[in-house]
């Protein structure tokens, strides 16, 4: 039998009935068209708020372990020959050592020492945070040098007073003057600047430092100029500080050492430190665990908008079934004159899902405007996927069979001779 | 002799109503050749309307065997039997049965639709059709749009649609006035001439004295068939 041009006769047919009753047709879709609506709108939305966070983390690098000092609780000044009535804690340059000696695929391993400082210049005067690191920095934290250069190895080695500072630093410090190769003085001591960079990645230096205003210095300079102890001016007082090393980044060679990595070094630091004073942080953990998330929100997202749908498909069921009793002298007649049970079940089925399909579209269609304007009105980004119009429909479209189907059935089950006795 | 086109043999049609059922039709014996023109009396109650929609493949004997065309269609499933109305039944209806949504055109190609017809041939056959039952100026219309006459006369050029081997009218003319009566009669009496079959129910003397025999039933049971002399086979 001709059979796909029946099935585009029977499409024509179900979509004739819809034409001819535009306007319960509208009424009758209004909810999938909500619904599909509302998913679009929400998914969109949620999957540019996961992204931009999912940026933030990329960010970080998702091949790097972050081991960050942290101050114990119930920090005590040790009153030790060694402490010499400072507060002694965090990662020491031993457990650096350790860390790049004993966890495998360790491609680079950078330290860094972080104090808070004055810079001084021409009768300015601004507090900044010096960071003491290696040239390996650039790479691990992907910094961005648009003038000058980074720091070399040889700074390090030689301990130069050279330092590469933020653009908006340069812009605060030096005005309108040029930064490279001019000296001011840190502390009272003089640096040289030697590269201009962009901006730090905030996340990667963690909250409390302020990443427009960092001053970056040899890890070594800083050392030999600053010495390894560190005075804390608060309230009621100072307190002294000995931090060997406040982060260290591992960048590992890929992405698959970094979570067997983190674990070595969790357990590394652990035994040999015997207070929390050490805090172990994988982007790619993060990264993994708010993707999960953001499934978990698109999941919820749907089901929420299913309830609707469901609603939707209700009402299409309902007006359906209205429509089977209305048109059952129509269902007589057609089987009279050779329709199959098949025939009406389609005809009824595609009409619902017609119904639905066309609700779908127009509800993607203003779905699709209300992210767009979010995002123009409130800039938060929206992200209109593949996928975020993909569910929605296709949810649509099947709400439309499974509304349809007990309908189209019943009309399917009229008895012919009953069915044209119908008035 | 032309061939059996219908045949009845003890045909028993019992309603499930109650423990015993109701009989309609209690061992009806039935034969219609090709080409017949036949009407079928009784009074309401006689197991007429029962009688069409058997032959009409619209229902199953309870008992009994019925063969169309040389095929037996009592055993048949409803999909078979959705086939046979298809493609050898012309049905006509008191009420007419038009889709009132559809065109003109679009009625009368419903049986081609279902027989998978194509589009492009569905459309001259139904206009020739339209033309033939004298309509070929009405054919865009619905069906609201149009006098009970021209009614009928969509719904005769729809049984017609699938060359079928009987036309079923179910009093055809019971909603019409008798000009209009006359001319549905004279269109049937120019199909029997040109050698259709036609079964008519009908309850009006006048209108069955049209057809060259009547069967009259009674009680489920056929209790004469008259020859009207007049009229010889259409042969």
């Amino acid at each position: 039998m001709k059979a796909s041009h029946k099935v585009m006769d029977l499409v024509r047919l179900g979509l004739h009935s819809i034409l001819v009753h535009k306007g319960r047709s509208v009424l009758t879709s209004l909810g999938i068209i909500f619904g599909v609506f509302s998913v679009i709108a929400m998914l969109s939305i949620n999957e540019g708020a996961a992204l931009e966070s999912e940026r933030a983390l990329r960010e970080l690098g998702s091949d790097n372990i972050l081991i960050r000092s942290v101050e114990p609780p119930n920090q005590e000044s040790k009153a030790t020959a060694e402490g010499r009535g400072a507060s002694v804690y965090g990662v020491t340059l031993r457990d650096v050592a350790r860390l790049r000696d004993n966890i495998p695929g360790v491609m680079r391993c950078v330290s860094v020492h972080k104090t808070q400082k004055y810079a001084h210049y021409l009768g300015r005067n601004l507090s900044v945070t010096v960071l003491g690191t290696e040239p390996t920095y650039a790479q691990a934290a992907r910094t961005d040098v648009v003038a000058g250069r980074f720091l070399t190895a040889s700074d390090v080695l030689l301990s130069k007073p050279y330092c590469v500072i933020t653009r908006s630093l340069a812009r605060r410090l030096f005005g309108y003057l040029d930064p490279l190769g001019d000296t001011f003085r840190l502390a009272g001591e003089p640096f040289v600047v030697v590269g201009v960079l962009s901006q730090l990645p905030s996340s990667l230096s963690g909250q409390d430092i302020d990443v427009d205003n960092c001053v970056i210095i040899p890890i070594s300079t800083d050392r030999t100029r600053f010495g390894e102890y560190e005075v804390m001016w608060g309230q009621g007082g100072s307190r002294m500080e000995k931090v060997d090393v406040h982060q260290v980044i591992l960048q590992m060679e890929g992405e698959k050492q970094v979570l067997d990595g983190a674990a070595i070094a969790r357990s590394l630091l652990g035994r040999y430190h015997d207070q929390p004073d050490f805090e172990v942080t994988v982007p790619l953990e993060l990264l993994e665990q708010r993707q999960k998330q953001r499934r978990l929100w698109n999941i919820m997202f749907l089901a929420i908008a299913s309830v609707s749908l469901l609603v939707g498909g209700i009402g299409i069921m309902n007006i359906m079934l209205a429509s089977v009793t209305e048109r059952t002298r129509e269902i007589g007649i057609r089987r009279a004159l050779g329709a199959k049970r098949r025939d009406i079940i389609a005809q009824f089925l595609v009409e619902a899902v017609s119904l639905t399909t066309a609700g779908g579209l127009i509800g993607i269609a203003t779905g699709m405007l209300i992210p767009m304007g979010i995002e123009r009105a409130l800039s938060v980004p929206a992200v209109i996927s593949i996928q975020t119009l993909f569910w929605p429909f296709l949810m649509a479209v099947s709400v439309g069979l499974a509304s349809g189907v007990y309908p189209a059935f019943r009309a399917a089950r009229l008895d012919p001779i009953e069915a044209l006795r119908h008035e | 002799m032309s061939e059996e086109l219908v045949a009845f043999r003890d045909v028993w049609k019992v309603y499930s109503v109650g423990p015993e059922g109701v009989p309609a039709l209690r061992g009806v014996n039935l034969t219609i050749r090709r080409g017949e023109y036949v009407a079928i009396m009784g009074r309401s109650g006689s197991g007429k309307s029962t009688l069409l929609n058997l032959l009409g493949c619209l229902d199953r004997p309870t008992k009994g065997q019925y063969h169309l065309g040389g095929e037996d269609v009592s055993g048949m499933n409803d999909n078979q039997l959705s086939d046979v109305r298809g493609t050898h039944i012309g049905f006509v209806f008191q009420s007419f049965n038009l889709i009132p949504a559809l065109t003109v055109v679009e009625n009368i190609e419903i049986p081609l639709f279902y027989q998978g017809v194509p589009r492009h041939d569905r459309h001259p056959r139904s206009r020739e059709l339209a033309r033939l039952v004298g309509l070929g100026d009405r054919m865009e219309h619905r069906p609201a749009e149009l006098s009970g006459g021209q009614r009928q006369r969509v719904a005769i050029a729809r049984a017609l649609a699938n060359d079928p081997l009987v036309l079923l009218a179910d009093e055809p003319t019971g909603n019409l006035d008798s000009h209009t009566t006359e001319d549905i009669l004279d269109l049937f009496d120019e199909l029997h001439a040109r050698g259709r079959t036609l079964i008519m129910v009908t309850h009006e003397d006048s209108v069955a004295g049209r057809a060259q025999r009547i069967v009259m039933l009674r009680d489920g049971q056929v209790e004469s068939e008259n020859h009207l002399l007049a009229k010889g086979p259409a042969e």
